[in-house]
């Protein structure tokens, strides 16, 4: 029976051997600490559960990361990215174009949308984000992303897991296996998306590392709290029955935990799991019942999946969630390749309730420590694609920050005059992984897995952590 | 902007570097390098020195033991040389010095990373460089060294195993076999005494688990209760070894390092390999058939080169997904990279599974750790670049031709109805004023979008009510009309011409005479054919309508055709085959290195041969074909010294819950060592000897008297050894997935033990087969199987993970399978017998295969009498029985082997 490398069974020794070299400070002193493992053997019933939470390499910015997954790539030039030169030169091909995309493109095209200057800093946002245009002051949009291919599986990988195969854990597992998480009644990583995007569940895999620290993902087409996670609701016998039932689980499993000497990290481990699953049944049920919040709250994030899902992502990481991760919509919704004045439509779905997410984590205080990351795969061209879209490009995109530790009110990095390719300030998707990883208290470089003969990380052998960005 | 390969970012800026620099490292000797006057080196040791020591040596020096990029920065020689990209410094070049190119913080490189250096230093390294970098320092510049091979091979696992002599030992009546005395004598070191041996209830339950993933019958505990002659467990193990289930429970193992699944982690382009069930088959089979291992090793790589004639032929087939089934990624915009990413699928499959080493790890530079020089990584990949994923037909050839007639035949008769129908389809796409009508409007169309470049087919379309699809194929056509028809293509022509061409040829379609099946001369069926017949001709009309129009004998004859043509493809011969997903030959070629794992970056070539530190300095190179078989021979060779270690490595693991060598995968320099290294080599010995049998392997390890073991704590030795490295008892096992799953439907009663087959959604509420023969998906496993460790099956696995959290137990409590199972195990033992007490034993018989305690007894029977609380009553669907039936189930035991 393959059981081995079980987190439970080891002792210290074994535990140093495996993870120390691993997870350096991020797992050693969070597990030895938090779970007093610093005597030579864990005392009876302190049991390590891998998803405690662990101590960062350094104090962290932020706590928690809500990913708003724009996934299909919105386009730059016409969200926040404003170029004037492609109304000048509208129909022309651009000189010098020529990257290679997905699709062959023609001219160069304008948008249809409008640029205004918002808040303090001005920072141009287009027409299409009227609610979160109020938010400018908060927003470190980054100009200059690239990515490696003009396609959406690799981009999706890339900007989930790191690599353009789906070979790689996601950035939330990481971040769980790193961090583990406050709420040991929740999932750590939450994904929320009415049906699959593109790719589907790789992108929230796990991969190499344990089961457990792969994202959980929610159908939030209909939330309903009795059906958001597998088996979650009960629905054979009342709360009380079950609890006598439970009871006598728990009695008989002591019994056969004596008999074997009393003392045994995995039967522990068991046993409270067992409760701590009693409990979840109604606390995770609690988080995702929007009932209990304000008509104002509702009205505030509007009704919709996307809102839902938005809302339910405040009441994650209030209660102690690592990481959420939100898409648009199943498949690739941002994907205009047809007319980009469909961006306007997109643009509606996320634009009042990711507002009133910001509004909400601001008035709540959880902002501080909250990281916000809006963004697609990628972005796409200037030029057009048949008569109104735009191909996909990883040539240049931008994404935005919002919170826990990062500037507010900035446009970091700029791409080409007309908007194809990052010009100033590159910054690769494992740059933003090295960031935000930095930003939650990690040293990207030092969060490693052993795995298939040498240490893996989220960045690979890339990663330069943006420090212009941070407050 | 050049566009770059898109690689991943760190070696994408090497390969940027290596096109503009890389001729530097061949250009000779440096210039003026040995001219040292003393007011350089003073410049240098004032303005230089004092800023590589502290910006760059942490990363690129000897000292720090770090090269990052392959570049040292703390010798003259060093920095000369260069890294992955070429010479960091070129003395009286600043512009072509990297290192000056990087501290600018150039477009694609910046060093050093923590923040640009002051334009001040810049200068004084600007200065320096163009005055002839002088550099006193001496030292080494060679980061890489050449493996010294003599010294590599000293390395414990690649020598060859020896049978070692059995050790002496103290404890003497302890040990039963070889396998004890190696145990012992490490034990008797440590100063650990083994613990008692465990009943005979904890070890058939064990041996069965062990051997077959199915809990025992208590009809099967009480025959081997009641067996006292001295062979009674030999017995149980052969009759366990005999059992169908064996395969399902081993092969199931060996599927966790092939990586078996079937379907693709992506979704773009992906077919899904329908028959994948056939190798999982063939693995099962395989075992249970106990097929020498080092055949089951070479089939899997080659069996279509090694079995050629049926029925064996066909029986071997499916064992070459282990391949087949392999990675097969989206062939995006890299579509070089792609197909690379899949080599490396293979090489890291086999190497791993079968070797035990991570020759992966030299896709891109030399192995750092094991003597594996990049250039042996791409000699194995070439082996596989050199074969294609194929779906090879499972029947004889005989059967395979009549396939092929038949379907050739089937052909034929809709190619003859096809002509028949032309005339009229031809007459009918040409009907009214269409064509003209059409092709006249998308002229039209092309002189609108000079006006306006924007303007939308769609639009067009519908402002001049017109079907859009054939205008749109119109445009097609117009833009390319073929030969005296180019004035289509000119919007600066008069209108009146274009509509009186377009209108000749409405006239000459319509008046077409019949043609009753024969071709037009070239140029005018090219035309019929775009404008007609082809699938996608611009005014094709579908079958159903042109059949419609047919009367008298055309229409007889092809109601006639068609029959034949469906009595055909009902019959036996055109039934499609059945396939097995597999790999063939293809042109078999050499790769050459890819230099930081770029394919557009290609460096030395490298023949496709085996491994050097598994062969020789120069190994021999494949002459057959890809070199497939040759490969697969060295790897199922006597003389490999790893193929046999890593095999019993692994059924060690799984009988023991943890390896002789705790990395079953990795047998290298940062693999764990071997905790009995001269018990792995016996075991290595005696499996190759006993021709490689793993039936005879599972019966030495099992009547060991280590195997025998309790696994009961002992505290002195608990101290000394608690992670129980030296096996002084043996380690209580958690069920893998299967195992639970399976033994809970056998206890429910509802275990289907039919075998084989295709496969079945493990989340389907009908499906009771094993769980080995549920659907495995790369795209998206089935929750059940990621939430209990089934591993990702993207990449190969050397062993579970082993995770408890609350997710598992919620399954436990409330999902339908459980209390499905819970409802027929209590349903069962309620028609068993009638006594409560004797059901509540009956229940504990069945589930853990021993009697209930007297305080278990009464907990239960005070549970069974127990009233529900009253408000709940009316919502309870379960009965007292049945939420006993479900505690058992989910209880410790249940699930942890003793």
């Amino acid at each position: 029976m393959p059981t081995m490398p079980s987190f439970e069974k080891m002792t210290r020794r074994s535990l140093l051997q495996r993870l120390g070299a691993g997870l350096g400070s991020v797992g050693l002193a969070g597990l030895l600490s938090e779970q007093k493992l610093l005597a030579e053997t864990a005392p009876a019933g302190r049991a390590i559960s891998p998803l405690a939470p662990k101590a960062p390499h350094f104090t962290p910015r932020a706590k928690h990361i809500i990913h708003l997954f724009m996934n299909g790539g919105p386009s730059q030039v016409d969200t926040f990215d404003p170029k004037p030169a492609l109304s000048r030169y509208h129909g022309q091909r651009p000189p010098n174009s020529n990257l290679r995309t997905e699709r062959g493109t023609s001219g160069l095209m304008k948008s249809p949308f409008r640029f205004r200057q918002h808040g303090q800093s001005g920072l141009e946002i287009s027409e299409i984000f009227p609610r979160l245009a109020e938010h400018a002051d908060k927003l470190c949009v980054l100009r200059s992303m690239v990515t490696n291919i003009p396609n959406h599986e690799p981009s999706l990988l890339m900007m989930t897991c790191g690599d353009t195969q789906p070979v790689r854990p996601s950035m939330g597992s990481w971040l769980l296996y790193g961090l583990g998480t406050e709420n040991q009644n929740l999932p750590g990583f939450v994904v929320m998306c009415p049906g699959f995007p593109v790719v589907g569940p790789q992108l929230w895999s796990n991969s190499f590392l344990p089961g457990i620290f792969q994202g959980a993902h929610i159908n939030n087409s209909n939330l309903d709290p009795r059906r958001v996670l597998q088996n979650l609701n009960n629905s054979f016998l009342g709360r009380n029955s079950q609890r006598e039932q439970l009871d006598l689980m728990r009695r008989l499993n002591e019994i056969h935990l004596q008999q074997r000497g009393g003392s045994d990290n995995p039967l522990e481990a068991r046993i409270q799991s067992m409760e701590m699953a009693f409990r979840m049944q109604f606390e995770a049920q609690e988080v995702f019942d929007l009932a209990g919040e304000t008509q104002n709250t509702r009205e505030m994030y509007g009704r919709s999946p996307f809102a839902d899902a938005c809302l339910v992502a405040r009441r994650l990481v209030e209660r102690g969630v690592r990481v959420v991760q939100v898409y648009t919509g199943g498949g690739q919704p941002w994907d205009d390749h047809g007319d980009i004045e469909n961006h306007r439509n997109n643009a509606r779905t996320v634009d009042q309730p990711v507002a009133a997410l910001l509004t909400d984590l601001q008035r709540s205080g959880l902002l501080e420590d909250t990281l916000v990351l809006w963004g697609g795969e990628f972005g796409r061209t200037p030029t057009s694609e048949g008569a109104k879209g735009r191909d996909h490009n990883n040539h240049g995109f931008s994404v935005w920050l919002a919170g826990g530790g990062v500037k507010g009110g900035m446009a970091y990095g700029a791409t080409d005059e007309f908007g194809f390719a990052a010009a100033e300030n590159k910054m690769h998707v494992h740059d933003l992984h090295a960031t935000l990883l930095h930003l939650m208290g990690i040293n990207h470089e030092r969060l490693t897995y052993r795995y298939s003969g040498r240490d893996f990380r989220l960045t690979d052998v890339s990663g330069n952590v943006n420090h212009a960005i941070i407050s | 902007m050049q566009r770059t390969a898109p690689i991943q970012g760190f070696w994408k800026l090497c390969a940027v570097l290596a096109v503009g620099w890389g001729w530097l490292n061949a250009s000779g000797p440096t210039p003026a390098s040995s001219q040292n006057d003393a007011a350089g080196i003073e410049f240098f040791e004032k303005n230089i020195r004092p800023v590589l020591v502290e910006n760059c040596y942490k990363c690129h020096s000897n000292a720090t033991k770090k090269h990052k990029g392959n570049l040292l920065l703390d010798s003259q020689a060093g920095m000369r040389k260069g890294g992955d990209g070429g010479a960091a410094v070129v003395p009286g070049q600043p512009d072509k010095s990297l290192l000056l190119r990087a501290l600018r913080y150039g477009e694609d490189l910046r060093m050093p990373p923590a923040g640009k250096l002051s334009a001040k230093i810049i200068a004084d390294f600007e200065k320096w460089i163009a005055q002839g970098a002088q550099d006193p320092r001496e030292g080494d510049a060679v980061v890489t060294q050449e493996v010294d091979w003599n010294k590599a091979r000293r390395f414990w696992s690649f020598q060859q195993p020896v049978k070692p002599e059995l050790p002496i030992v103290q404890n003497v009546s302890w040990s039963k076999t070889p396998i004890d005395t190696f145990i012992l004598a490490k034990m008797e070191e440590e100063k650990l005494q083994p613990v008692r041996s465990a009943g005979k209830r904890e070890l058939i339950r064990r041996a069965t688990f062990d051997l077959t993933g199915l809990p025992p019958t208590p009809e099967e505990v009480d025959a081997f209760l009641k067996d006292q002659s001295s062979d009674a467990f030999a017995k149980v193990i052969d009759r366990l070894l005999a059992s169908p289930h064996y395969g399902e429970r081993w092969g199931r193992y060996w599927l966790d390092v092939a990586r078996y699944a079937e379907d693709q982690a992506h979704t773009f382009d992906v077919k899904l390999n329908t028959s994948a069930w056939r190798y999982r088959d063939w693995v099962i089979n395989a075992l249970n058939a106990d097929m020498p291992f080092d055949r089951f090793v070479k089939l899997q790589l080659a069996a279509d080169l090694i079995v050629k004639d049926d029925p064996e032929r066909i029986k071997h087939l499916p064992a070459l997904g282990f391949i087949g089934l392999g990675a097969q990624y989206y062939k995006n915009s890299d579509a070089a990279k792609a197909a690379a990413d899949e080599l490396d699928d293979r090489v890291d499959t086999v190497t791993r599974g079968f070797l035990g080493l991570t020759v992966s790890c030299a896709r891109c530079h030399d192995h750092k750790f094991d003597p594996i020089p990049q250039q042996d990584y791409y000699s194995l990949a070439g082996v596989f670049g050199s074969c294609k994923l194929t779906n090879l037909p499972l029947a004889p050839v005989e059967q395979q031709n009549r396939f092929k007639e038949v379907q050739d035949k089937i052909k034929k008769l809709e190619g003859e109805v096809k002509n028949i129908l032309r005339d009229e389809r031809v007459q009918l796409g040409a009907q009214g004023d269409q064509v003209a009508q059409y092709l006249l409007a998308a002229w039209k169309f092309q002189v609108h979008k000079q006006q306006e470049p924007q303007a939308a087919v769609n639009d067009f379309a519908k402002a001049n009510k017109l079907d859009a699809e054939i205008l749109k194929r119109s445009l097609k056509f117009v833009q390319n009309p073929g030969p005296n028809l180019e004035l289509f293509k000119k919007p600066s022509a008069p209108e009146i011409e274009v509509q009186a061409l377009a209108e000749k040829l409405q006239q000459q379609f319509q008046g077409m005479p019949p043609l009753d099946g024969k071709a037009l001369e070239k140029d005018k069926e090219a035309l019929v054919q775009k404008l007609f017949l082809a699938e996608k001709a611009v005014f094709f009309v579908p079958d159903a309508q042109v059949r419609a129009k047919l009367i008298g004998e055309k229409k007889q004859r092809v109601e006639q055709l068609t029959e034949e043509a469906e009595r055909l493809q009902k019959s036996d011969a055109a039934k499609p085959l059945p396939v097995a997903h597999a790999l063939t030959e293809a042109s078999p070629a050499n790769m050459k290195v890819f230099l930081r794992g770029n394919p557009a970056k290609q460096g030395e070539e490298a023949p496709r041969r085996f491994l050097r530190i598994l062969c020789c300095d120069t190994p021999p190179t494949f002459k057959q074909g890809s070199g497939r078989l040759e490969l697969a021979e060295a790897i199922a060779s006597r003389d490999n010294p790893l193929t046999a270690r890593i095999l019993v490595n692994r059924v060690w693991q799984n009988h023991f819950g943890r390896g002789l060598v705790g990395t079953p995968s990795n047998f290298g320099q940062l693999g764990d060592r071997p905790t009995h290294p001269e018990l792995l080599d016996y075991l290595a010995c005696q499996f190759m000897e006993s021709g490689w049998s793993l039936k005879k392997l599972h019966r030495e390890i099992m009547l060991s008297a280590v195997y025998h073991l309790s696994s009961e704590p002992a505290e002195q030795n608990f101290a000394r050894d608690g992670d129980n490295r030296w096996l002084w008892h043996m380690n209580r096992r958690r069920l893998d997935i299967e195992a639970w799953r399976d033994a809970m439907l056998t206890v429910s009663g509802k275990l289907d033990r039919a075998l084989g087959g295709p496969t079945l959604d493990l989340s389907a509420s009908s499906n009771v087969r094993r769980t080995v023969y549920a659907k495995i998906s790369r795209h998206d496993l089935n929750y059940l199987l990621r939430l209990f460790d089934f591993p990702d099956a993207n990449i190969t696995s050397e062993r579970r993970n082993e995770t408890t959290v609350p997710q598992q137990q919620l399954f436990v409590i409330n999902s339908p399978f459980v209390i499905e199972q819970a409802k027929a195990f209590a349903a069962r033992v309620q028609k068993e017998t009638t006594d409560e007490t004797a059901r509540v034993q009956r229940a504990y018989q069945l589930a853990y295969g021993r009697a209930a305690s007297p305080e278990e007894l009464s907990l239960a029977m005070n549970f069974l009498s127990g009233r529900d609380d009253a408000l709940e009553q009316s919502r309870n669907r379960l009965t007292r029985w049945e939420r006993l039936a479900q505690i058992v189930l989910g209880s410790n035991e249940f699930l942890y082997i003793d």
